[in-house]
This record gives C-alpha cells, structure tokens and sequence, in this order.
C-alpha cells in the first residue's frame, strides 16, 4: 500500500535578515528610548518641589530639568500622562509590526493582525491609566468585558502571541513602567526575529540535529521515512513550505517517478535549486519498484516548467524515470 | 487477444530512442474517437518520460466503423515516405472530423508534404500494403478494438488516463 510523508521543509539560510534591518532596529529602539526618557522627564507624574539646589548628580538632573522646564507644580495633568504612555505605547509596538511583516509570507499575512497590535497597547495604556489602583473601576471594567464577546479566528496560531505582546506592551506603559515595555518590544523582536530566522521548528530533520544532536552528528535515519534523505544544496531557487506553494496558481504539482528516492532526490532538488522560482517538497508515494517524490514546483520563467521537466529526466537519469504534471482535477 | 506483440522493429513508427527504459506500443486509428481522445493523453506520457520512454504506432484501421480510418492510415504513410509521418499523426488525430480525401490532401499541403504526390499515392493505394501489414500483426494477436496499449510486449488492460498510464509505464520501467 501506497504510503506518504508530508514534508514542511524551509533550509536555514533562505531566510534573509540583512544588517541594514538590525541596525536600523537598533537605531530606532536607541532614539525611542531617549526620547521616551526625555519625555518623561520634562512631564512629571509627581508634583515637584520647588527651591531645591541645582543637581550634582547626573541622577537628579532629571529632576532638576523637570523644575526647570515645567511649570506643572501639581505635577503633569492626567490626560498628558495617558499622552505620554500612549506614545511610549505605540513607539515600542511598532518594530512588532515591522517584525510581523517581516517574517509572514504573503500568504499567512493578515492585515487585521497589524493594525490590532498597533492601536492595542495604546488602548489597554488608556484602559490602566483610567482604572489606576481602583478596585471599583476594575471591577467595573471587568463587567464590561465580560458582556462584550468577541470572536474570530486568527490566520495563524502565531499571531497570538503578537496580540499578548502587544496587551503585554500596553499594560507595562498603563502602569508607567516604561523600561518594562521598552525590554518585553525588545525581547520580542529580537526572539522573533531569531526564530524565524533559523526556522526552528519548522523543519524536522533540522530542529531534530539542533535540539537533539548538539554535537553535530549525522542525522542518517530520522524516523520519517525509509530512503527520505534530507538534501538542501545551496543555490537561487527558494525551497518553500509546501503550504506556502499551495495557493499560488502558478505552481504545478511535479510527480517524478524514481528508483530509488535517496539517491535521485539530490540530482531532482540541484535541477530545482537553479530551474525553479520556488519549490516545496510535498511527499513521497510508493514502496515498490518505483517511488514517487512529489513536489509543488514554480517554474523559472526563462525555463518554463517544459524545460524544467526536461532537465529534470536528463540530470536525474539513470534514477529519474518520469516527471509528470498532475493536472488540476487529479489533485482533489 | 494473445498478450504479447510481434516486436518492435525498424520498420515501426518509432519515437524515442532504441535504449529506452520501457517501451509502449499503441495499435490505432485515425477514425476512432477513443483514439482521438487518447491522443493528448499520449503527447503528455511522452512528454513526462522524455528520453525514457520509447513510442510505437502500428496502424489497425477499423474499416467497418470507420470508412476513412484505411486512407488516413495510407496518408500517414505517405508522410512517412517523404519523413513527416509523426506530423501527420498529430494531425489526423487533431482533425478526425476532416479525414475524407480532400481534407487528406490539405492536411498533406498544411503539413508541408510534397501534396500531390502524396495524393497520388493516395489513389494508388502505394502504402496500403505498409498499413495492412501493421493490421494483419495486430489480429494476429486477437485485436478487436482500438486503441490497444502494449508496455514492454505485454498488453496494458488499465485506465486510458494520464496518470493509471504514466504509473504503469513507471512501474514497468523500474521492473528489473
């Protein structure tokens, strides 16, 4: 009987993260913070005290800008301090934008999901700044949450933990803890970034030699597949998740009879690597003479997927036997 | 119908090269709708196997059923004779409802061939030998019906589609 594997497979590496993008991060979250600080510093949330001394320490020059500057002496009003929290909230929950944008494909891209994590944390910032420290508001506030249901399915799982950063962002500016929601955007983005980087998780065969073989050993037989050799060469062609492929109309579904699957699958992915604009390996079919190895393939334009086949049944020989097309009505 | 085919020979309309891993021979009829339909089917196995796989049509014209199946057999190989006899296979199976004489020699004009000597030949019946041989090869093993599907000499009985074919000829080919 015919079994099959289903492959989710993305190399480390395919994954792009320039410099440029990191120390522009790190740029933004240097000029937040100082403005974040100076903002804080020149609207006081407590009542300052007039007549002190000049300051000797570089502590309290805050403290003196603040009697300086700002003639608030009962402190900043209220709706300023929610101004800015506010703001500290939305200028740290803007690099989690970028990072989401970043790091879905067009096709898991939710549009919804970038402007809920924007305006949430300043809302939730206004929500803490209204109740304070009253147990009567929270528990009135709680009430109206409760009445209010809201229901609707996220695109990804992941996208939950965007929205929990983002309430996480707006509760830390609600209660003026500014450093906390500046180190939780931080943190954040910089684990994000690295996961989605290295695809952890996303490939078996990888996550297993990471997690489970540190010191570097041969991953000979993962317990997928018999004769399912993991290759990934090097090259143009972008090896995709196969789910990625799965709405792009572009893409054809490539099943190419083999010999033997290990030894033809290194000769069929070098053909992909430089013939195809984007290729997922889908599975594997048969346990006879033959096998299958399925792939959703996306054609360079300059090859054609004609050209592609061609090499596919030239480089491939002697293990390759066919590649057919599996046309649209066979897919279902 | 005996299971096995009289082999291929030089004599065969043959694409695809002699080292092929499988060979797949078609008994057919230019007239018959089921050939017809299995037309397309075949230039997609073709295409998928490539240099794998090694085609043969041998003639067997359903003269009861169909009365212009005999001469679009004979002007097939009045292509054949001056080297353009898959240009024509490809026609005649894309203009089945165009087989009667005339339409034979424009298929002939369209396809390039010296026309009127094709026609000639045509009235003449010069091929008719040619084509009588591949059906004579064709009852001898107990054909009725076409089209019939030989894989490595042995009769494929399967489902005429793309893919029941293209697995059968993949698992014929991987046989040892």
């Amino acid at each position: 009987m015919a079994k099959k594997v289903t492959e989710t497979a993305e190399p480390v590496g395919t994954r792009r993260l320039g410099r440029h993008t990191i120390i522009r991060l790190a740029i933004y979250y240097l000029m937040v913070g100082a403005l974040l600080l100076l903002v804080t510093g020149i609207f006081p949330k407590q009542p300052m005290t007039q007549g002190e001394v000049a300051p000797t320490e570089m502590a309290e020059a805050l403290d003196w800008l603040r009697w300086r500057l700002v003639a608030l002496p009962g402190g900043s009003p209220r709706w300023l301090d929610a101004c800015v929290q506010m703001l500290g909230a939305l200028l740290l929950v803007l690099p989690m934008a970028f990072t989401y944008i970043r790091t879905r494909t067009r096709l898991k891209y939710d549009h919804s999901i970038i402007q809920t994590i924007i305006v949430l944390p300043i809302v939730v910032t206004a929500i803490l700044v209204v109740v304070q420290d009253s147990l009567a508001l929270a528990f009135s506030l709680a009430g109206i949450v409760a009445a209010v249901r809201f229901r609707n399915d996220l695109k990804e799982s992941g996208d939950a933990v965007y929205i929990f950063g983002s309430i996480g962002i707006g509760f830390a500016t609600g209660i003026h803890a500014l450093g906390v929601a500046s180190a939780l955007s931080a943190a954040f983005v910089l684990v994000e970034l690295v996961l989605w980087k290295l695809n952890l998780g996303g490939e078996f065969d990888d996550t297993f030699r990471r997690l489970c073989m540190p010191g570097g050993a041969d991953l000979a037989a993962p317990p997928h597949s018999a004769g399912d050799v993991p290759v990934a060469p090097a090259g143009n062609g972008r090896k995709r998740a196969s789910e990625e492929l799965e709405g792009d109309a572009r893409a054809v579904l490539l099943k190419i009879y083999v010999l033997e699957a290990a030894a033809a699958r290194p000769a069929i992915e070098r053909v992909l690597v430089r013939d195809a604009k984007q290729w997922a390996a889908t599975g594997v079919e048969g346990d006879g003479a033959s096998k299958v190895l399925e792939y959703r393939v996306r054609a360079r334009k300059s090859v054609g997927i004609e050209g592609l086949r061609d090499h596919l049944l030239v480089e491939g020989a002697p293990h390759v036997i066919a590649a057919d097309e599996v046309e649209p009505a066979q897919r279902l | 119908m005996n299971t096995s085919v009289p082999p291929v020979t030089d004599d065969d309309h043959i694409l695809g090269p002699a080292g092929a891993r499988v060979t797949l021979v078609e008994y057919g009829d230019f007239e018959c709708p089921s050939c017809g339909a299995a037309h397309p089917v075949l230039q997609a196995v073709r295409r998928a196997f490539g240099p794998n796989l090694r085609f043969v049509f041998r003639h067997f014209p359903l003269r009861e059923s169909h009365p212009h199946a005999a001469a679009a057999a004979e002007m097939s190989e009045a292509a054949a004779a001056q080297g353009k006899f898959w240009e024509m296979h490809d026609r005649l199976f894309e203009h089945q409802d165009a087989l009667e004489q005339a339409a034979l020699a424009r298929h002939a004009r369209k396809i390039g061939l010296d026309a009127a000597r094709a026609e000639r030949e045509l009235i003449a019946r010069t091929h008719a030998a040619r084509v009588e041989r591949d059906a004579e090869s064709g009852r001898a093993i107990g054909l009725r019906g076409t089209p019939s599907f030989f894989i490595h000499g042995v009769a494929y009985r399967g489902p005429r589609d793309r893919a029941s074919l293209v697995a059968a000829l993949a698992s014929a080919a991987a046989a040892p």
